[in-house]
């Protein structure tokens, strides 16, 4: 029980996902200012940015909306994707304890922080959240099903195995998934979910800055915010490392593999800031007609090839 | 007499049955002489005798008996207490069956009957449904019955009358509501016609009628269509497609309590529970069967959802929701493993729980605002926090939000899915396209709720709205105790209510995925306990109250995105619109399709009737001569 705690809350949970997400995401602006020719943001940045909203801004509720749901759900947005992680990590940094998740409880638990967003930005009454929950809640039914192809081709190479310690040792005694035709393909819808999931441009149109003022989040201000942040930090690490481990066998903990670990990890948040900085945001039909017939369509495919051992 | 003295005096379990079913009729029937003026006595009175039922289950449940000819405790005792001989041919169709599939299913009946119950006590006002509770306790009784009858054709009796009680339960004083009665009337009884066909058929293959006793492969074309015809009923009462239509009209029309028993609960309860006779009882359905029943399963999920999403009126979109969530159960049975079983029983018990409670709050909403609309609402979550909390709670277990009930049960579905996808049938080569659309179906789900919940409880209030209050405790109470059992069989659902309550029906199995619901709850209250008390360390002075900010523009009444108007862009690519433009013209309901086909025969046999008296007289020489070559 301590140590489950433990796992939550320090390692892999909480507090380690965080800071990792924390320098991923200082990584991920460094390099869009790169691509813009900016100097961009110092490495301490996303803490300075997390902690002055914690401690210093003033959190402003909604006069109308209903103040109560609205602060909750960025805590329970930050539990699901800690709790995710927890179960993402625990395989990848071959810890194993009985407390663990399957694929499919990940898969359900990555969905708690849109969700969370929805509900919380709803809660604030205001209208322009609403179109940002919208566009979400639309985002959402296009990618998951997509997603879902992603992992049941997962589970088909793995021999109808889904959980993540198999899919894993499965890889590591052959060969990665990624290393073989179906493997790119479901590699490349996995990784415009993931863009999706992460709400990073082209599919940011629930937040879309620049035309409803950050959606959904657009009410939120100080600590309830800073929840919003660290769910964010989270996810940017826990989701790259997830592909990682459904296509690039994972982490091997030992000499030099350590360092093979964090390049896996960091080339897939490179792939993802390049697609972001070189992208326009799409418009929500787009981007529903996008994975509902391209993105299905390749994933389908893959599926089919597997089925015939490609 | 001595029989009847014996069971009277002899406390066996076995003497409950008969009162389990006979009591609760025996009452309504009584209470129907008890003038509406008295509808709260009325009230009380059938609480009592669901208190009274319920004892009687939870004794049944508890007790080991599993096989009880009623002939010996109920005929005799009838016999000789009222003088009556019965003809010696009923012996043998008199047979109770108390395996655990029914023990199970009384169960919950009784506890559903009892929550709704309480809740009409002040829901049902005087005049809105004529003779609300003697029907309802029929209702009760003979879903007793039906559950607990070993031979068909009692079965069949008992089954029958609930479709009648169904048709009673709805008001039926405007147009609207009695054309919906009348057709939900008329598709129960047609499948019910059905549903004999198929049971005559099971008779010629078997010459048995004894559901313990029948046990037969669909391996020849009168097999298949028994089986299927078998199906159809056990379809409609559980509201599964294309069948469904009556189920959404229904929760339109009637008292959100009468939704919440009849369609959401006990008509779940019984479909499936016919459901799992079918398909593991009377038949051993082959492969093809198999495939039927996971695509009827999952076409259910889809379509039934898909309507949802498009719908104003969030009594219907529940009922929409009754239908869509019948899917995921036909899917588990389809599978036909014991993973599968035990998680399509597991799903109708979850389903019945929160879809019940939705039904409730629905009407609690009704209730306090008159509105029906989602676009007219807004904001009551402050005015009636019981009530959102509960619907918070239902809502994210239907739509699978870890760790409630819902997802629990969703979660094994999906386990079976996955296991059936190693097998050799066709049907488990498709296995991706079941998992892929079932799990598309839950995000859809979820996509609705997301609806419901901030179209009716978040955002603005409106100013209509400003006085609404929370309803009577006698209403949010049943709501809070079905809530409390969405968590309970969420939470404890891997390791106490699956092995407790599923596995003696099905037998022992073995979970292939990993979820310990009981840790991640308690992380999820550690965390919220957390959350809550960083938001007060770190900034309880700092908070303000603002109106929103809508890019400086000043609010009015009317500004705002409601909830419906989320999924219109859905509605437009081109094959959903046409879908939807035709399923707006009624063109996947089978009731008007064959309303349709009716009209068109009856029309085309009025040209027979010309008034010349000649023509007449051949028709009715001509069908005498039918009948005698099919007499000889």
């Amino acid at each position: 029980m301590a140590i489950d705690l433990f796992y939550f809350f320090v390692f892999p949970g909480l507090i380690f996902a965080a800071i990792t997400g924390a320098f991923l995401s200082w990584f991920d602006r460094k390099i869009t200012a790169r691509v813009q020719f900016r100097k961009g943001p110092p490495l301490l940045q996303p803490f300075y940015d997390f902690f002055k909203l914690l401690l210093v801004k003033e959190t402003i509720l909604p006069k109308k909306g209903s103040p109560m749901i609205f602060l909750l759900a960025p805590v329970f947005s930050v539990f699901g994707a800690t709790m995710a992680g927890v179960f993402i990590l625990l395989p990848l940094f071959n810890i194993t304890t009985g407390f663990r998740g399957d694929l499919l409880v990940i898969f359900y638990l990555l969905t708690i922080p849109s969700f969370s967003y929805i509900i919380g930005s709803l809660a604030s009454g205001n209208p322009l959240a609403s179109v940002g929950a919208s566009r979400e809640m639309k985002l959402i039914i296009s990618y998951e099903l997509t997603f879902l192809l992603v992992i049941a081709g997962i589970i088909m190479k793995a021999g109808q195995q889904f959980d993540l310690n198999s899919v894993i040792s499965i890889q590591q005694a052959g060969t990665p998934f990624i290393g073989s035709i179906s493997g790119v393909l479901l590699f490349i819808a996995g990784i415009f979910c993931l863009q999706a999931k992460l709400g990073l441009v082209p599919f940011d149109m629930a937040e879309a800055e620049t035309e409803i003022t950050e959606g959904m989040f657009i009410e939120y201000s100080g600590s309830a915010f800073a929840m919003i942040k660290l769910t964010k930090y989270i996810m940017l690490f826990v989701l790259p490392a997830f592909i990682v481990a459904l296509f690039m066998n994972g982490f091997r903990l030992e000499g030099i593999s350590i360092l093979w670990a964090i390049l896996k990890i960091i080339v897939v948040v490179l792939l993802l800031t390049l697609i972001r900085n070189t992208n326009p945001r799409v418009k929500i039909k787009q981007a529903v007609k996008f994975f509902a017939l391209w993105m299905n369509l390749i994933a389908v495919i893959a599926i089919v090839l597997i089925a015939f051992g490609y | 007499m001595n029989e009847f003295m014996s069971i009277v005096s002899q406390p066996a379990v076995c003497s409950y049955l008969q009162f389990m079913i006979f009591i609760p009729v025996a009452a309504g029937i009584i209470l129907f002489l008890v003038p509406e003026k008295y509808i709260r006595i009325k009230g009380i009175l059938s609480v009592a005798v669901s208190l009274v039922t319920g004892y009687l289950t939870l004794a049944l449940f508890s007790s080991a008996i599993r096989m009880v000819p009623l002939d010996d405790l109920v005929a005799k005792s009838c016999m000789t207490l009222f003088g009556v001989n019965l003809p010696d041919g009923t012996s043998g169709f008199l047979t109770i069956t108390t395996d655990n599939l029914s023990k199970l299913i009384i169960v919950f009946i009784s506890l559903f009957a009892f929550l709704i119950l309480l809740f009409s006590l002040s829901y049902i006002k005087q005049g809105r449904v004529k003779n609300y509770y003697p029907w309802f306790l029929i209702t009760l009784g003979c879903s007793y019955g039906a559950v607990l009858a070993d031979n068909l054709l009692l079965f069949l009796a008992f089954w029958g009358i609930l479709g009648i009680t169904l048709y009673k339960l709805i008001p039926g004083h405007d147009e609207e509501s009695s054309s919906t009665a009348k057709k939900t009337l008329i598709l129960i009884g047609a499948s019910d016609t059905i549903l004999i066909l198929g049971i005559a058929m099971l008779w010629r293959l078997t010459g048995s009628l004894s559901m313990n006793a029948i046990s037969l492969p669909t391996d020849n074309i009168l097999a298949v269509t028994a089986f299927v015809a078998l199906l159809v009923g056990s379809f409609t009462k559980a509201g599964a497609f294309p069948f469904h239509t009556w189920v959404p009209d229904y929760s339109k029309d009637a008292p959100a309590s009468s939704s919440a028993i009849l369609p959401a609960s006990l008509d779940k309860l019984l479909g499936i529970y016919f459901l799992a006779r079918i398909t593991t009882d009377l038949f051993v359905p082959g492969d093809w069967m198999r495939l039927l029943l996971l695509s009827i399963g999952v076409t259910t999920i889809i379509t039934a959802v898909m309507m949802a999403l498009v719908q104003h009126n969030y009594k219907k979109l529940l009922g929409y929701h009754a239908v869509s969530q019948v899917g995921y159960m036909i899917t588990g049975f389809g599978l036909g493993s014991l993973i599968g079983i035990a998680a399509g029983l597991f799903h109708m018990i979850n389903n019945a729980i929160y879809k019940s409670g939705l039904f409730l709050s629905a009407g609690a909403i009704e209730q306090r605002t008159g509105e029906e609309n989602i676009d007219e609402l807004g904001g009551l979550s402050k005015a009636m926090p019981i009530t959102f909390a509960a619907s918070l709670i239902f809502a994210m277990s239907i739509s699978g939000i870890p760790p409630f009930n819902g997802f629990a049960s969703k979660w094994m579905i999906y386990q079976g899915i996955i296991d059936f996808g190693s097998g050799p049938g066709i049907a488990s080569k498709l296995w991706v396209l079941w998992l892929g659309l079932a799990v598309l179906g839950s995000a859809l789900t979820l996509a609705s709720f997301i609806k419901f919940i901030g179209g009716v409880f978040l955002g603005r209030r409106k100013t209509a709205f400003e006085k609404v209050r929370e309803v009577s405790p006698l209403m949010w109470l049943p709501m809070v105790v079905l809530a409390l059992f969405c968590i309970f069989f969420g939470v404890f659902a891997t390791n106490f209510i699956v092995p407790k309550l599923i596995m003696p029906v099905t037998g022992e199995f073995q979970f292939t995925g990993f979820w310990n619901s009981g840790i991640v709850s308690l992380l999820i209250i550690l965390s919220i306990a957390l959350g809550v008390i960083v938001y007060l360390a770190v900034s309880l002075k700092k908070f303000r109250t603002e109106d929103s900010f809508i890019g400086g523009e000043r609010f009015h009444e009317k500004t705002g995105y409601p909830t419906p108007e989320f999924y219109k862009t859905i509605g437009e690519y081109r094959p959903l619109a046409w879908m939807y433009k035709k399923a707006e013209g009624k063109l996947f309901d089978i009731y008007d399709l064959s309303k349709d086909f009716v009209l068109w025969l009856s029309h085309k046999l009025s040209e027979a009737h010309t008034g010349i008296l000649p023509a007449y007289v051949i028709w009715v020489f001509a069908g005498l001569i039918i009948m005698l070559l099919i007499m000889i």
